[in-house]
Formats: C-alpha cells, structure tokens, sequence
C-alpha cells in the first residue's frame, strides 16, 4: 500500500516536470540561422512582392551555384534583435529602418558591405541619398534593395483637371492652390492620422518633408541626428505651414479632433465621394496606390482616376530633396555564399520580376522603367530618380524612444489640442536619449 | 513533418523518464538517512524539483530585473549602470507622473465598483427562480471568456467617432439622436472621461468573476443565521449588512484583491484602444512602450521594479488573511 501512495506522487510529480520539458522542446527547434548551406534572407515586404524577387533571385543564385532562401517574417526590428542576442541572426535581414540597422552595428553583429560589393558602380547606378541611409561610421552596413517614396501629393485626376486647378510648383503654390480650393466651396486636405498603436507617424513624413524643404538635406540630417534639436527655427517654421494646413478653418473635414480620429487609410475615400470630391489634396506615400486605401473602381482605372505628382519643394528649381523609405540589406554571415546572396541582392535587375507584378520601386536609376506596371508607378519612381537628394525617413533613423514614440504622441497630443506646440517641442527634445 | 513527430515523441518520453529518475534518485537519497530523518526529511527532497524551478523562473528574473533598473543601454555593449537615474528621469517626467495619477485612478475606482456591482448582482440574482438566475448570472459572467484584445473590437465600435453623417458607433449614434454633436470620446481627456470610458471595458469583463465568487459565497451563508437575524426582528437591509456581509468579507476581499492585482497589470485595453495617447496611459503600458519600443530596458525595468514594490504589501496582505482563514475557517 504504501509502495503505490509513492508511486503515485512520483507520477504526478513527472507529469509536472514533463509539461516544462515539452514546452521547451517545442520552441527549440525553430531556429534557421545557416543550415543545409542555403542562405537565409529574412524580409518584411509585401508578399507580392517577395514572389517577385524570388523568381529573380532564385534564377540568380541558380547560376551562381548557391541557394537563398526567402523567408517572410514580420517585425523584423524587434525579433532579429531577439536572434541577436541568441547568437542566431539569419544571414541577411532587410531591416526597414535605418535606425535599426544603426543599433545592429552598434550591436558588433553587421559585417561592413564596403569591401563586398562593387561601391564605384552602385555609387553610379544608386539614387543619391540611398547609401548614405545605410552608412554607419563612414561604412556601408546597410543597402537599399527596395524603396517607396513620401514625398507626393495625390489629388482626383478628372475633377481636378475639369476644375482647372494647376499642380503647384512651390510650397507656396500649394497654400494658394489650397486657398483656391476652398474658395471654390471645397475641402482642400484629405488628412488623417488614426493608426492604432502607431498613430502619428502620418505627421511625422509631414514634418520630415518640411523640414527637409525649409531647412535643405544638411540641416534636416543635423535634425535627425539632433544636431538641430525639435525646438529651433527650422522645425517651428515647418510646425508653422503644418498648422496653416491642418488647422485652418474649412481646410480638413471635422477639423482637428477628425485628423486625429480617422484612420489614415481612409484619407483617399472622400476624395472619391459620389457626389465629387469632398477633399482634394492628399500627401501620402506611394503604397497609398495600393487595394487597401483606394476605392475599387478607382484602382480599375488608377492612372486616368488618381493623380500624383512630386510634392513640392520650397522654391522652383532650387534644391528638391526627396523622403523615402525602404528595406536595407543587412549582412550577418561572413560565409562566400552570404557574399554572393549579397552582390546579388545589389544588382540593378533584382527588381525586374517584381516590378510588374507588385509595388516594388527599385532604388536604381538605371533600373528599367518600363517595367512598372502603370504611368503612376513611373511617375512616383520619376519622383525620386529627378530628385536633388532620396532622405530617408527622418523618425525611422530617430532612436526608437523619439522616432516611433513621442514623435508620435507629442504631434498627436498637438493636433488633438491636448498640449501646446512649445510643450511639445520640448517633450520631444527632453525625450531624445542621453548617450 | 515525421521527424518533428518523432522528435517531439522521444523529448515527452525522456522528460517523464529524466522527472522518473530524478524523484526516484531523490527518494533513494532519503530512504539512505536514517529513519529518523527519512521521514521529517522527504517531503522537502519531493518539493525540492518545484522551488528549484520557482527560483530559476520567478527568483532569478526578478534579482535581475532590480539590477537592470540601476542600468543603462541594458543588452547593448555600452551597458553600464547609472544609479537611481532611471528612477529620477522616470519622476521626473510630467508624462510619467500622469500615467502614475491615471494607473492610481484606476486602481481606485476598478476592484471598489466590481465588489460592489460584483455583490448587488450576487444577492439580486440569488433572488431569482433558479433557471432565471442560470441565464442572467451566464450573461453577466459571459466577456470573461472573451479576450480583452477582442472586446476591444466590440468597444471600439461602441466609442467609434465620425465628424459628420451617420454615426456608427452606439454612443455616438445614442449622443446625436438626442440632440448632441458628434464627441470622440476616446479624445477626450476633460474629467479623465476616456480613462474612465476604458474602465468600463475593464469593469464589463471582472464584474462576471466578482459575480460568481460572491454569488456562491452568499449562497454559502448558513440559512439559520439569517432566521435568526429575522426572529430578532432585523430587516432585510440590516440582514444584509450585519449577517451576510461580515460572513462573505473573507471573499470580498479575495475578490477585491485579485482585481486590484489584475488592474495594476492592466495593458491590453489601453494598448489596442488608445496606446496611452490622450493622456490615458497606465504603467503597464508605460513598460511596454519602454521594453519593446524605446529599447530602454533600464527604464523598464525600473518601472516594474516599482510596481513589484507596489503590490508586495498587497500580496501579505492578502496571503496573512488567507493564512487567519484557514486557521479559523
């Protein structure tokens, strides 16, 4: 009897201790870092996208005698910290943010592309402003092998042209041109903010644009390194058209409490509305073209429908920077094969197979344009190949507590009447971390 | 596939075999002392396996989350330590002192109302025919079950703003068919009435659990005693204060103290609803926005450090009074 009162406590004692065993065992076998000699390439694009590249890169690799493998993985900055730390990082990562790739080398775990890949002709084929996003310490850890663009103005082709408005060509123009509008009885500014756990980021491309417009691509790097702080003349100037923009009287549908309640992919919708366009000018990237943001029959018929052009630069003919964003290749592995993966990663016709086939915008200059799928993609991608300098996302380079964190929130708290602009100025400049 | 089958498998059996060896290693240990010990002796031997893991799994990471909060650039190869600088610049900030002032809010309006409403709905219930007491308390009792993170879909369709044309959301659509302009109610932080709009959201999901444990403690209070009240000519609302209430208060107050904990923690509300914007922000989403976000494991770690502060007087509280209840109960 007493044998089996033993018994028992030891088998309920094991199934305890097997319940933590077998939990282990089953996150332990997940890990991809460099097995069967393929190289791992991680990347958060659209899966459209991904298909694209694939076709090519595996044509690629097949010639060159290796094997890439690409794998999808979502919130690349936050888990290849994690892989990291854990001694595993795959062997290339296309990290989409600047920021990101700054604190993996900070981190000892980026190899430097310098002497990898061929600088003079990237240098030549690249639109200017790409490498340097990817340059830490005067080394090159981080290439851009896909881009989008912010800096455009999207506005209701047909209605826009029967009303005989013009695209502006300065900053200028473009109050006026607002002004008109509302003269005209409309709303001038499709503007909305609302993005759940990121809302504010639409305010940030605002301010970066801006700032890069009054201030020229060396103050506003000076910006984004803190070198000009949040508080100073530049960006109160750029806070200042923003105003006159969103907080203007009869210039956004529902005023300031609306901007900051709609969500930001519901900005192009009353520029479709029925009746005519209920708003007119909408400053958005280029993956506003895309199935989420528009309304269907607009998208059947986007290059006759959508309108877009450049937005504009502060003065006609003068410096007309460009802000973008994209995915940079990281490398990890300091294996030959990781080496190749990476070359071919920087060839201009890694987009070839993408291009038609989704939003994909090669960072290339000499990339073939016939090759995107409509006149709007040409356009956008023009946008940034007539470009003076391709700035990268300004907030995305920020330390993560500015950049994706007051940034955000203190703009919002702005908008939403919450906070003073000279508080928020402050906030965010108190924020910005010490070393 | 087969292989990760297989592996899985051979890692169950060899868990239950190595758990087999060890408490049988552990046994054969105490069976070689002599009988004396053996006896006083084993209990500690079998529970040794649960502290070890207690200590490696609760123990160690909470020593280490106290050493992170006296560092900086915690993870990165500049970690250093920076004294009680974390602490400083957290106080320091007026955003931090308001997620405090809003986390204290809650902490003081959540467990008060989900005792109370918890308890009306209990004795009101108890009332009831037995088949309409089965439904309204299954009705009542029903968002427990659902995720936060999915309540808050239902919510945010009930706080929905539009600046014009019909409303979607049922406090809108209610507001303006009365006469009122469209509010965005998650805006607006004048009387804190966002944070005590996510309240609610807390409040619809904890007053089912509050429910349920108070219900079956008042159906516990021996009839006899309130015949006995009735005789000696008391009314029903001293019955209920001076009878029922003293005998449940043991359960009260676990059911007080299980919300407080769970309110101190809440995140997922605020997250999903709001992400601490519009000054609605609470502590556990400060950390959040600190660990995950800004990277600054220092500062979050210092957050939960304080927090952990917070809740230990609680957590004696509470385990000194389930110690006095199983002694006189």
């Amino acid at each position: 009897m007493r044998r089996t009162k033993r018994f028992k406590s030891v088998v309920s004692a094991s199934v305890l201790a097997l319940t933590s065993v077998g939990l282990a065992a089953c996150g332990g076998d997940e890990g991809s870092g460099s097995d069967g000699g393929a190289v791992t390439v991680w990347l958060s694009l659209d899966q459209s996208v991904i298909d694209g590249l694939k076709k090519q890169v595996d044509a690629r690799a097949a010639e060159e005698g290796i094997e890439i493998k690409l794998e999808k993985v979502d919130s690349i900055d936050k888990v290849i910290k994690t892989r990291i730390e854990a001694g595993d990082p795959p062997d290339i990562a296309l990290v989409p943010q600047p920021g990101v790739v700054a604190s993996i080398v900070e981190l000892g775990a980026a190899l430097p592309l310098d002497d990898v890949l061929d600088m003079d002709a990237l240098e030549a084929s690249m639109v200017p402003g790409t490498l340097e996003a990817g340059t830490v310490d005067d080394q090159l850890y981080g290439l851009l092998v896909s881009m989008n663009v912010k800096s455009l103005l999207f506005y209701p082709k047909k209605a826009f042209e029967a009303a005989g408005y013009e695209l502006p060509e300065t900053l200028d123009e473009l109050t006026a041109l607002a002004n008109k509008i509302k003269s005209d009885g409309g709303t001038p500014w499709c503007l909305t903010i609302e993005s759940g756990d990121a809302t504010g980021w639409v305010v940030t491309d605002w301010f970066e644009d801006l700032v890069m417009r009054f201030g020229g691509p060396d103050v506003y790097s000076q910006w984004v390194t803190h070198e000009v702080p949040f508080d100073s003349e530049v960006v109160r100037e750029a806070a200042g058209y923003f105003e006159e923009v969103a907080f203007t009287d009869g210039n956004v549908q529902g005023g300031r409490t609306s901007i900051v309640a709609t969500n930001f992919n519901q900005a192009a919708q009353p520029m479709f509305a029925q009746g005519g366009p209920e708003c007119w000018l909408l400053k958005q990237g280029s993956f506003f073209t895309g199935a989420e943001f528009l309304p269907a029959n607009v998208l059947q018929n986007l290059d006759a429908e959508l309108g877009v052009t450049g937005f504009p630069p502060a003065e006609a003919g003068g410096e007309s920077p460009v802000l973008g964003g994209g995915d940079l290749a990281v490398l990890f592995s300091d294996s030959d094969e990781a080496a190749t993966a990476m070359q071919i990663l920087s060839e201009t016709e890694i987009g070839n197979e993408a291009a038609p086939v989704s939003s994909f915008i090669s960072p290339h200059k000499d990339f073939d344009s016939s090759l995107y799928p409509n006149e709007t993609t040409r356009t956008i991608a023009g946008v940034a190949y007539d470009a003076t300098t391709f700035l990268f996302d300004g907030s995305d380079a920020m330390p993560a507590q500015v950049g994706a964190g007051s940034f955000w929130k203190e703009m919002t708290a702005w908008i939403n009447g919450d906070r003073s602009l000279d508080d928020a100025l402050k906030n965010i400049d108190d924020s910005w971390p010490s070393s | 596939m087969f292989a990760k089958f297989l592996t899985t498998i051979v890692t169950v059996l060899a868990g239950i075999g190595a758990a087999l060896i060890l408490y049988w290693l552990l046994n054969k240990l105490a069976e070689l002392m002599p009988s004396k010990y053996e006896e006083k002796l084993k209990p500690y031997f079998y529970i040794l396996p649960a502290y070890t893991a207690i200590a490696i799994w609760l123990l160690y990471p909470a020593v280490q989350t106290v050493v992170y909060s006296f560092k900086t650039k915690v993870g990165f190869p500049a970690e250093s330590w920076v004294g009680t600088q974390n602490y400083s610049d957290l106080l320091g900030s007026e955003q931090f002192r308001q997620t405090l002032i809003n986390t204290l809010l809650w902490l003081a309006v959540v467990p008060v109302v989900t005792v109370i409403l918890g308890l009306a709905i209990a004795t009101l219930t108890d009332r009831l025919k037995p088949r309409a007491e089965y439904l309204v308390k299954t009705i009542i009792f029903m968002p427990m079950a659902i995720s936060m993170v999915g309540a808050a879909t239902v919510w945010a369709l009930v706080y929905d703003y539009r600046n014009s044309g019909n409303q979607v959301g049922i406090q809108n659509a209610v507001w303006t068919s009365i006469g009122g302009e469209p509010v965005a109610w998650l805006q607006t932080s004048d009387f804190k009435l966002n944070s005590f709009l996510l309240m609610v959201m807390l409040l619809w999901s904890t007053i089912g659990f509050g429910m349920v444990l108070l219900s079956a403690a008042v159906k516990s209070v021996p009839t006899e005693t309130l015949e006995a009240a009735r005789i000696d000519g008391a009314n029903e609302r001293q019955i209920f204060f001076r009878v029922i209430v003293p005998q449940i208060w043991p359960t009260v107050i676990t059911v007080f103290i299980t919300t407080l904990i769970g309110t101190m923690k809440v995140f997922d509300i605020v997250f999903v609803m709001t992400n601490g914007n519009f000054n609605t922000n609470v502590i556990a989403n400060e950390f959040w926005l600190q660990f995950f976000n800004n990277n600054n494991k220092g500062a979050a770690a210092a957050i939960v450090v304080m927090l952990m502060v917070a809740i230990l007087p609680i957590m004696y509280y509470q385990a000194r009074s389930f110690r006095k209840q199983e002694a006189y109960g």
